[in-house]
């Protein structure tokens, strides 16, 4: 339990600089000329890894901190997001997930999926963003980014999980450090 | 499917979904409460990433200080910094005193009384045009002010106001639409963003010019002042091509901006026009 209470705070706390750092941060707009979004891939990680309630939790807090830096409604990115994160979720398991290959995929559909699914909504709601065949192209790489990103978000979560987390005991774990009876000479 | 049937998914699929039905039904200033409240969770790292800014310039002038008492330091038996370093600082020191010069001429020139204000951030997603600046309605930021470049350019307008932070609107979003006129003929017109997205965001359209005019590329646009959202002879940009609608009922022409909005670190918010 306090494995997942920690990954879901690493991830949340994850979503907060991830948001923070794609408003605030204005080297990849001006590397490549668009600004990258990466929390679907962090919604993928949440989906291979925690509960029902830690993927909805974060898809509400994550939605509802990049709507609230954005124009677009407030809550409008919740619902693509959540979806990502539930798909893999429901998933998971017929899903080789801790194979960087399948999180690559997971993390490129996810990537690709979540603006459109963003942009539908946008249309749905009767808001009137810029739209035009070049945005084709980071959609693209964006996507791209988002499967490179699962694997590394994935990779950091198991860091932060063994740092601040402790071991599960496995009695057919052999050593066993815990319980091994070290004998010296008498 | 049938863990979708699990109680706990039922309730994790329940919440979010209530919490976007009731997004979506509460009242338009609630929500703008909400996203308010909801965007002064990043203040905390916005100051973090300010003081830090802040910190680094004054670690360079300390440095920049240190080596201008290297002679003592030298006596001191010292190692001296070296000619390129201090050449580089040197180089610094005059582009930020450049700058700063800059703003310092332009302030008499431009005609209104403004308030220099610091860029801190942009909207995450692409297809929005808006910036983030440092100050709110606590410091005089008021709704729909005018915002320019240092240098006095048309940069767009105050769109929504914290307390400690306010949205600026960028020429070239569709939420902002001005009149504005070809300085030279005066012909009226209105600035309207581009018709498809374009990473190039120096670049919006010029519509409804009347049949006759004479468009030629590198005449200067500047604001109309119609409509009182933005005061008059505010540099726009300049023309770069035209040509007739489909419809043959009016000419638009492409505006190359004079401000550059990717690059925005300072701006001017107009207090009174």
């Amino acid at each position: 339990m306090t494995g997942r209470i920690n990954k879901t705070l690493g991830l949340l706390i994850g979503a907060y600089l991830l948001v923070f750092l794609q408003s605030h941060w204005q080297g990849p707009r001006l590397w490549l000329g668009f600004q990258p979004d990466l929390t679907p891939a962090l919604l993928v990680c949440a989906g291979l890894t925690l509960r029902a309630g830690h993927v909805s939790t974060s898809a509400m807090l994550t939605g509802l901190w990049l709507d609230s830096l954005s124009a677009n409604p407030l809550g409008l990115s919740v619902l693509p997001l959540f979806i990502a994160g539930w798909a893999v979720f429901t998933f998971r398991d017929l899903i080789m997930r801790d194979e960087l290959v399948a999180q690559f995929y997971l993390g490129t559909a996810a990537g690709a999926a979540v603006p459109l699914l963003q942009v539908w909504l946008l249309w749905l709601v009767g808001a009137a963003p810029l739209f035009g065949w070049e945005m084709g192209v980071w959609w693209l790489i964006n996507a791209l980014f988002c499967g490179v990103a699962v694997p590394v978000f994935a990779r950091l979560a198991k860091l932060l999980d063994r740092w601040f987390s402790h071991p599960l005991h496995d009695p057919n774990r052999w050593p066993n450090e815990n319980r091994q009876i070290v004998r010296g000479k008498h | 499917m049938k863990r979708f049937f699990y109680k706990s998914q039922q309730t994790a699929v329940g919440a979010v979904l209530l919490t976007v039905f009731l997004l979506l039904v509460m009242p338009e200033s609630a929500r703008a409460r909400l996203k308010s409240a909801i965007g002064g969770l990043f203040l905390p790292l916005i100051g973090i990433s300010t003081t830090g800014q802040v910190a680094l310039e004054s670690i360079g002038q300390l440095g920049a200080t240190n080596s201008e008492s290297s002679p003592t330091n030298q006596a001191l038996g010292q190692a001296p910094a070296s000619l390129s370093e201090l050449q580089d600082e040197v180089d610094r020191l005059r582009s930020v005193n450049k700058h700063l010069s800059e703003l310092l001429a332009l302030e008499p020139l431009i005609p209104w009384e403004t308030k220099l204000v610091r860029v801190v951030g942009r909207d995450p997603f692409n297809w929005w045009r808006r910036i983030k600046i440092n100050l709110g309605s606590n410091k005089g930021i008021r709704f729909n002010q005018p915002v320019i470049s240092a240098k006095g350019n048309l940069v767009g307008r105050v769109s929504e106001v914290g307390s400690l932070t306010s949205w600026v609107v960028l020429v070239g979003d569709p939420n902002c639409r001005f009149s504005a006129l070809i300085k030279e003929s005066r012909s009226q017109g209105g600035i309207v963003s581009p018709r498809q997205y374009s990473s190039d965001l120096r670049t919006v359209e010029l519509t409804y010019l009347p049949n006759d005019v004479e468009l030629r590329p590198g005449q200067a646009v500047v604001t109309s002042g119609l409509g009182g959202g933005f005061p008059k002879e505010i540099p726009v940009g300049q023309v770069v091509d035209s040509w007739v609608s489909k419809d043959g009922l009016y000419v638009e022409a492409r505006i190359k901006l004079h401000a550059n909005l990717n690059q925005l670190e300072t701006v001017r918010v107009l207090t009174r026009y």
